[in-house]
């Protein structure tokens, strides 16, 4: 940097009184307004990024009478979608945005499963319709198991137990005594009711693990029962002859229709019966104990063991009431669904969809049975391929579909806060975390300033200066130097290089001050300076190479 | 039915169970993971011995030792698959039980598609001589399974107690954390465990597979039996493993010889509510503290 900021000069205003050692010129930097370096301090060297998120909601416009104007469930309060209202900052416009979409994506998602079948192209409709309506009775099985996972965080694996057991029990009713197919589901309730009773006992007082493992030891017990029992058919895979509510004179269309529809009835019932015990009061209660915070809730007079218990026996007899709907649908019910590949498919349904999500546990469903039932010429190869989502769904994905899109957040987040950081510079400055514990907030300042100076000297030291220094250590200087000279004597006391005479006008050692007062000096190095000007200067090249290392 | 051929069955296939329990015990207690592949491997180290038995040598030994190296192998690519990439990260235990039941299934469904659903069958490994005691008829194969289960598991307990590696893994039982800290390096480490109790369990499928066939889903019930026995013992406990197995079998034999062979889940599952009931964290409650959750 040295010769080409050496353009301008400085002239010695003591030069023509004819003082001792004083030059008449010297080559110095040009002159820069501080105004400048300030500007130039202050400026951020960090590469300009675009800050912020895209706006990507829709604002919809609204004042007026229509503000107040919002759609709500009759006859309650509440609202259908969740509406922020707010206004433009810069057009001072009223505003409202849609916070939460998932009401309508439900209603097109639904709407679409209604119509579906009246569009299905003829050559797959048999398997399009049996696929959709095993599809909406899963779908059922699952939201009740969601409940009673993701609401109630019972991890029981049992629930195809409960649906087969009441299945069972309702069809072999209905083919012994004859029971009409509308008392299957009821009756499948009851089994539900008492079989949930029962297994809800050790549930709270185990732990996850522990009861998840007991459930699985459950469901191979009822397996190998139903199984072995002669009085539920062993021979022929299944008790069939159920009475069922499918017209049998129909075509295979309209009993294909009819089934399709009554399951999806039963998935709309089992939508609101998720609704009414996870929005509700049971459903709050069990969202204030999440797993961990069991603590702190029952400090706070939360009966959460209760409500555990309460949404398991309830799930329980709705996964009943679906078991003997399944007999009345299909007639009769199959030992598969004792299968240990029917619980793990089901577990599939609702890891893919993300736990404790209503929407996780019907999507799951859908993709699970569409590989499952409709991919069925496969082969095994389409369990391998359900078993492989599930595998990286569980590997990658922290809360299943419905969960990417926070964890995406969240991983950009991360990236975003790391790149920040490797951006940020740090030179003798306090991290915010430090700034927070210093006593005199002054001291933020003056480290910051400090830090400002210390720049803007290292870009002026040049050999030309430390020459000028080396000629003449005191007397006048150039401006550029005095400068440099000045912010030297103005730090603290502590560490400042001293000089002291070890014999007058023979020799000098440089100290370092304590910056106490009846603490002598430390001695800095051994070596002795035969006159002043030498240990002068000897000081100043110390302090230029701490000021450069610093 | 003859009560001394009850008994000696029960005992043979406590010993069995018992191994498998051990295996997943030291899995839960070390990884923490619970790992529901154990019927996954299981298959796949018969199916492994039972190539091993078409191609190379029908011996026993052979078998034995084929066994167990690819029940082995079977552990450490669960352990690859299913441990390594998430065993630091959030809901690491519900995700890690998640993804071995997703490689339960897309194991055994390949082993379907890849051999068909027929079984197999392995040669007799003990030979088929027989002995008398006193009215009790003890066949070539119980008294070799017994007698081989018990020397495994002398070997892995004793190896466990006496060698490096060893007190690595009875570290990582007792604190995961702390472990880690002193330099017990957590992954490699858990390629130890899961390839010892994956090797346990390839022994059992040998073994096994002289009373059953092997076939892609014969390592469920196994699997579900050996989980139980680890439950009632308390996971993480190899005292209370062997005691459960004891108990267990006893369970079986008797309920065989008094009410019959299809009520032995029900009443063991009685058994295991009831013991549970009392002690929510199995007979190692009593015994020893086990892994908290």
């Amino acid at each position: 940097m040295s010769d080409a900021n050496m353009i301008a000069r400085w002239r010695n205003p003591l030069f023509l009184w004819g003082a001792k050692r004083e030059v008449d010129e010297l080559p110095t930097i040009a002159f820069r307004s501080h105004q400048d370096i300030w500007n130039e301090t202050r400026e951020s060297k960090a590469e300009l990024l675009p800050v912020g998120r895209l706006r990507y909601y829709y604002k919809w416009p609204g004042h007026g009478t229509a503000t107040w104007n919002r759609l709500r469930y009759w006859p309650s309060r509440r609202r259908v979608l969740r509406v922020r209202g707010e206004y433009n900052p810069k057009t001072l416009r009223r505003e409202k945005t849609i916070t939460d979409k998932r009401p309508i994506w439900w209603l097109l998602g639904l709407i679409a499963l209604a119509l579906g079948p009246l569009f299905t192209p003829l050559g797959i409709q048999n398997t399009l319709l049996t696929a959709a309506s095993t599809f909406a009775i899963y779908a059922a099985i699952s939201l009740c198991w969601m409940l009673i996972i993701g609401t109630a965080g019972i991890y029981s694996l049992a629930s195809y137990a409960v649906v087969g057991t009441a299945a069972f029990c309702s069809a072999s009713l209905s083919v012994k005594f004859g029971v009409p197919w509308w008392l299957l589901p009821p009756l499948g309730a009851v089994v539900g009711l008492v079989f949930g009773g029962i297994i809800a006992l050790p549930a709270s007082r185990l732990d996850g693990f522990y009861y998840a493992l007991l459930t699985l030891g459950l469901n191979e017990l009822c397996r190998v029962y139903f199984t072995t029992s002669p009085v539920f058919g062993a021979a022929n895979g299944g008790l069939f002859g159920a009475a069922t509510f499918i017209p049998e004179a129909a075509s295979q269309l309209v009993r294909l229709l009819t089934s399709y529809y009554a399951c999806f009835a039963l998935l709309l019932a089992t939508l609101l019966f998720y609704r009414q015990v996870n929005g509700r009061r049971v459903g709050r209660i069990l969202r204030m104990a999440p797993e961990k915070r069991e603590a702190f809730a029952e400090a706070t007079g939360v009966n959460f063991r209760r409500a555990r218990v309460q949404v398991f026996v309830l799930s329980s007899t709705a996964l009943g009431f679906i078991g003997g709907f399944y007999a009345a649908n299909f007639g009769g019910v199959a030992f598969s669904i004792f299968n240990f590949d029917t619980v793990l498919l089901g577990l599939g349904m609702l890891v893919i969809g993300g736990i404790g999500k209503a929407e996780g546990a019907v999507v799951g469903t859908l993709i699970v049975v569409l590989f499952d039932k409709f991919f069925i010429t496969l082969g095994p190869i389409r369990l391998v391929l359900i078993g492989l989502i599930m595998l990286l769904a569980s590997l990658y994905l922290r809360d299943g579909l419905f969960g990417i899109k926070a964890q995406f957040r969240n991983w950009r987040d991360k990236k975003k806060s790391e790149r920040r950081s490797t951006r940020a510079e740090k030179g003798g400055e306090m991290l915010p975390e430090e700034a927070t514990d210093a006593h005199d907030k002054n001291e933020v300042y003056r480290r910051r300033f400090d830090k400002m100076q210390r720049e803007y000297f290292k870009t002026i030291v040049s050999p030309e200066l430390i020459e000028e220094h080396r000629r003449a250590p005191q007397g006048q200087h150039s401006e550029v130097l005095e400068r440099l000279l000045i912010y030297f004597r103005g730090q603290p006391q502590v560490d400042k290089y001293a000089i002291t005479a070890v014999e007058p006008f023979k020799a000098y050692r440089i100290v370092g001050l304590s910056g106490h007062r009846g603490v002598p000096p430390r001695v800095v190095e051994d070596k002795i300076y035969t006159t002043p000007e030498e240990a002068y200067h000897a000081v100043f090249l110390r302090r230029v190479q701490d000021l450069l290392e610093s | 039915m003859d009560i001394w051929f009850v008994i000696s069955n029960a005992i043979v296939l406590a010993c069995i169970y018992g191994t498998l329990a051990i295996g997943v015990s030291i899995t839960w207690s070390s990884l923490g993971l619970l790992n529901l592949a154990y019927g996954f491997i299981f298959a796949f180290a018969g199916y492994g011995a039972w190539l091993v038995s078409q191609h190379v040598s029908d011996w026993g030994p052979v078998l034995l030792a084929a066994g167990i190296l690819i029940g082995a192998l079977g552990g450490v690519l669960v352990c690859a698959i299913a441990f390594i990439p998430i065993h630091d990260k959030p809901n690491y235990t519900i995700r890690g039980l998640i993804a071995t039941l997703a490689i339960n299934l897309l194991g055994t469904q390949g082993l379907l598609w890849w051999f068909g659903p027929r079984s197999k069958t392995l040669p007799e490994i003990f030979g088929g001589w027989k002995i008398s005691l006193s009215g009790m008829v003890l066949t070539a194969d119980k008294v070799g399974n017994v007698l081989t289960s018990i020397l495994m598991l002398i070997v892995v307990l004793r190896w466990m107690q006496s060698s490096r590696r060893g007190l690595e893994i009875r570290a990582m039982m007792m604190n995961p954390h702390a472990a880690s800290i002193v330099g017990i390096g957590v992954r490699r480490t858990s390629f130890y465990v899961m390839a010892i109790t994956g090797g346990l369990a390839g022994l059992a499928a040998v073994l096994l597979s002289q009373t059953y066939y092997i076939s892609p889903f014969g390592g469920l019930t196994p699997m579900i039996k050996g989980v139980s026995i680890a439950l009632c013992g308390g996971l993480g406990s190899v005292r209370g493993a062997v005691i459960a197995a004891i108990v267990l079998g006893l369970n079986e034999s008797i309920t065989t010889f008094a009410i019959g062979g299809q009520y032995v889940l029900i009443t063991q599952f009685l058994f295991i509510i009831a013991i549970l009931l009392v002690r929510p964290r199995g007979i190692a409650g009593i015994l020893d503290k086990a892994r908290e959750a």
